[in-house]
């Protein structure tokens, strides 16, 4: 298997971890709280991409801007309902605020869906694409593509709108921002909007290949809260390194075996899905022990 | 006491709370229902009985040291993998199984718990999900061991020294005997100085340690007595059930205990024992919800965070104390408490030299050299940014310097942690009062003189003797400080000027040669501050050091000896007060370049 094989791999699902990581880290910034359904958005993203999907038989890519606007209206509802009555006390009380609306998605979507695994619509279709010697799937060039326009279409909002300097100025210093006559909460509620938007496109993208159930937004959500300890807490830059890195980490390891044929005997063992899991688990808890500030250091710095 | 049934009870409920008729009406149950009750209904009260000591333990970890530990299912699922395990295996029952069942969940916690416990909530939260993650992984492929996927069959039931407990009803008793035991263990310990040391590492971590509070082993503590527990949870569990599955370790357990916390009050004892029952009862009592009963959990939960954050059994209490104010209770009498264990007038105590500390690339502190007799007061000025309390928080041990020495009575202290600093004779207050704010002033005072004598097996001996004296003395401080008529508010209440007075008191109950005092007279008016200075005089005169950092020249001026004024981490100027006021170099520093004069 060529290397420039592998790193696409690793860019396409790098690419759908990133969005479920800046979202996280989008909520993280705002409001100082963990948003733990991030990953049960990515969850709804998939099923309503399947959904969508049955009642329309478009192409993914169609399906994408109005899964985002739904996505976006389901964000809100996350915020009013998580966040804003508990703004006034210490964040661990969204964290566990964010779990219970998880739990409730997960068994609405069981309820829905049932706990079958449900494959979304692929974005553009199933041919392949051969060049300069690769053989990639369309869709994983597709999903390239879409989370690079998301994440420039970020890029440009934060940099270029009246709205994304308030967000902006508002994940600096929030009292400051308040001070400054900036509407906090509203932003506050934008903010979760757009997290669960980039949560649900990432639905889109990872549920085609690797399906969805109502359970699946477990593994999302401790990929994107890795990612972003990795990656420096509150970083937005390392958010998505740090989902590169997983990726990276998640693709090459099961293929070690293939790269080096010596070790093919162990490869449904030490190179098991599984392993590759523990591996990585085992990996952030170390980093944790030796560098608590993440792998590109805390941006985030308290005065004692 | 006389009174009318109506009264008595009115009396209890203002001194127990909502706890006393809780228990009354679980003992009428037991006593008229629970003879008469189906076997279904016993086995859902066992598996109750189990969840409450799972969430009672989590009471240390979650309640107590306030840190969201995700592991507490692991723990439990460990317990009865273990016990589970050792019956098919070797035959062991459940009685000479359990201290491995809860031995082993203890070493786990106790592994995991150093390197982890330092990190902030959240990263803890995510380093105990990892754990727990890791755990199901390694249970779910270790297939020889474990049953794999499937799990193991067929486990013994419960039995006590080689006797089966074959009926449902004593294997119920059995369960609710330990959750009794384990409640009692949980609220004596809670009761204390342990809680009360507690509640200050919740509030103020900081200011935790700077009073002499081990925090670490505090943290590890509560994370090693919430394994314990939970192990024994789980070897109960997995005995009353008869059956070992992975789903023991997965995340819905965690959630059902986490909910079990929320809803019933994480701090109290009541609040798990009643939210064990409510939450394990709940899809029996809907039975629509059987297959939903998850998506209940999550709604419940999320109900309750937001309406009652403080859970069922705190909130009653709140509505009680409201409706049935508990008696005043009297102060107690101030004992006198020797301010100093040596009188060290004239002694050096501390010696600073070229302390260096750099914040990325800004030297905070440049190469900083003074030294401190016993009974002198030293000012210390500069503009803002000088270096001041950063000086501060590297002699008390709270940032480590990068180069240089401090020297406390002779002996090298820099690197130390702050709690052992602070033990050695170092205390100190905050820019902005550091009091826990859920504690009285008095418990704030209290537990300073208290921390090095914390601890379990301390707290396992406590005797209400020991807690007289230690607020007899930190009444005599609040004396000294004349803030005993705030005795019995709680700090998070208290004025900002008298919350000063109430933190000099706390660090003095820390019994320090050496007293470092970070702008003490912000927000006095002028009278306050002479009161201020004449105590603190005072106090030097006994023989102990002072520094006092403020900008307050009018405050500063007749209470120190000596002024040492910072500039950019660097002393620009030290000596008699009138000497340095007037030092062209100090003068720039706080008012700017002068315009020089042209010939």
């Amino acid at each position: 298997m060529p290397v420039s094989q592998l790193l696409l791999g690793v860019l396409a699902l790098g690419a759908a971890y990133a969005l479920i990581a800046l979202g996280f880290v989008l909520i993280l910034n705002a409001t100082g709280a963990v948003n733990f359904s991030q990953g049960d958005l990515v969850m709804a993203g998939g099923f309503g991409a399947v959904a969508l999907g049955q009642a329309l038989h478009w192409t993914g890519l169609a399906l994408l801007p109005a899964l985002l606007v739904g996505m976006a209206a389901l964000g809100i509802v996350l915020a009013v309902l998580t966040y804003l009555p508990l703004r006034r006390r210490p964040p661990e009380a969204v964290f566990i605020s964010t779990i219970a609306f998880g739990i409730v998605l997960q068994n609405l979507a069981n309820r829905l869906f049932g706990a079958e695994p449900l494959a979304a619509p692929s974005l553009l279709g199933g041919g392949r694409v051969r060049f300069a010697g690769i053989n990639a799937s369309l869709q994983s060039l597709a999903t390239i593509g879409v989370a690079a326009l998301l994440i420039a279409a970020l890029h440009v909002m934060f940099t270029h709108t009246q709205t994304g300097r308030r967000l902006r100025a508002m994940a600096q210093d929030r009292d400051v921002a308040l001070a400054m006559g900036i509407p906090v909460d509203r932003m506050v509620v934008g903010t979760f909007a757009v997290a669960a938007a980039l949560a649900g496109g990432a639905g889109l993208l990872l549920s085609n290949v690797f399906f969805v159930t109502p359970t699946s937004g477990g593994e999302y959500m401790v990929k994107a809260y890795i990612a972003v300890v990795i990656g420096g807490w509150g970083s937005i830059a390392g958010a998505v390194a740090g989902a590169l890195l997983i990726a990276a980490f998640e693709v090459v390891y099961p293929s070690i075996p293939l790269l080096v044929p010596a070790l093919l005997p162990w490869s449904d063992t030490a190179f098991s899905q599984t392993t590759s899991t523990i591996m990585l688990d085992a990996a952030v808890l170390l980093i944790l022990m030796l560098r608590p500030q993440g792998l590109f250091g805390e941006r985030v710095r308290q005065r004692p | 006491m006389s009174g009318t049934p109506s009264q008595g009870f009115a009396r209890l409920l203002a001194r127990g709370g909502i706890a006393a008729p809780l228990a009354f009406a679980a003992l009428l149950w037991a006593a008229f229902v629970l003879p008469h009750a189906s076997d279904y209904v016993v086995r859902v009260l066992t598996v109750a009985g189990t969840y409450a000591l799972l969430a009672l333990g989590f009471g240390f970890v979650f309640g107590q040291a306030g840190a969201l530990s995700l592991a507490q299912g692991t723990f439990m699922g460990v317990g009865a993998y273990v016990s589970g395990i050792m019956a098919v295996r070797w035959g062991a029952p459940f009685d000479a199984a359990l201290p491995a069942s809860i031995g082993l969940p203890v070493l786990l916690a106790l592994i995991a718990g150093v390197p982890v416990l330092r990190l902030q909530t959240h990263y803890f939260a995510l380093a105990t999900l990892l754990i727990g993650q890791v755990v199901l992984l390694i249970a779910v492929q270790w297939e020889s061991l474990t049953g794999g996927a499937n799990g193991i069959g067929g486990i013994p039931g419960l039995s006590l020294f080689g006797w089966p407990l074959h009926s449902r009803l004593a294997a119920l008793l059995l369960v609710w005997a330990f959750v009794a035991a384990g409640g009692l263990l949980a609220w004596h310990l809670g009761r204390g100085r342990l809680g009360i040391a507690y509640a200050v590492l919740r509030g103020q971590p900081v200011a935790a340690r700077a009073i002499g509070i081990d925090t670490g082993t505090l943290r590890l503590l509560a994370f090693l007595l919430s394994a314990g527990y939970a192990g024994l949870a789980g070897s109960l569990y997995v005995r009353a059930i008869g059956v070992l599955s992975p789903d023991i370790l997965g995340f819905p357990v965690m959630v059902t205990c986490l909910t079990i916390a929320v809803v019933g009050s994480r701090r109290r004892v009541s609040g798990a024992i009643l939210g064990a029952v409510l939450i394990v009862e709940l899809p029996e009592w809907a039975r629509f919800l059987r297959d939903d009963y998850l998506l209940a959990y999550g709604c419940i939960l999320l109900l309750v965070i937001v309406a009652i954050p403080e859970g069922l059994t705190e909130t009653a209490d709140r509505w009680l104390a409201r409706l049935l104010p508990p008696p005043p209770r009297p102060l107690p009498a101030p004992a006198p408490l020797p301010l100093i264990s040596a009188p060290a007038r004239g002694e050096t105590l501390l010696e600073v030299s070229g302390l260096v500390r750099r914040f990325g690339g800004v030297r905070a502190l440049d190469g900083v050299s003074l030294d401190l007799r016993g009974g002198e007061v030293l000012g210390l000025i500069g503009p803002n940014g000088s270096g001041k309390t950063t000086l501060v928080n590297v002699v008390t041990g709270i940032f480590r310097p990068d180069a240089g020495t401090v020297r406390f009575a002779g002996r090298d202290i820099a690197g130390l942690t702050p709690h052992r600093i602070a033990r050695l004779g170092i205390a100190r207050t905050f820019q902005t009062a550091a009091l826990a704010p859920d504690l009285s002033a008095l418990e704030n005072v209290a537990i300073a003189r208290d921390a090095a004598r914390l601890g379990f097996w301390r707290a396992l001996r406590a005797r209400g003797a020991e807690k007289a004296a230690a607020e007899a003395e930190a009444m005599g401080l609040l004396v000294r400080m004349d803030a005993a008529a705030y005795a019995l508010a709680p700090a998070g209440t208290l004025p900002p000027g008298i919350a000063r007075r109430v933190e000099i008191a706390r660090a003095l109950a820390v019994r320090p040669r050496v007293l470092l005092l970070d702008e003490p007279a912000a927000g006095l008016n002028e009278e306050e501050q002479a009161d201020l200075s004449r105590r603190l005089r005072t106090i030097a005169a006994e023989g102990m050091a002072i520094v006092v950092i403020e900008h307050n020249m009018p405050f500063l001026a007749p209470l120190v000896d000596r002024l040492i004024c910072l500039d950019r981490g660097r002393v620009i100027a030290a000596g008699l007060p009138d000497a340095v006021t007037s030092d062209p170099q100090v003068i720039e520093a706080y008012l700017g370049t002068p315009r020089t004069v042209q010939a």
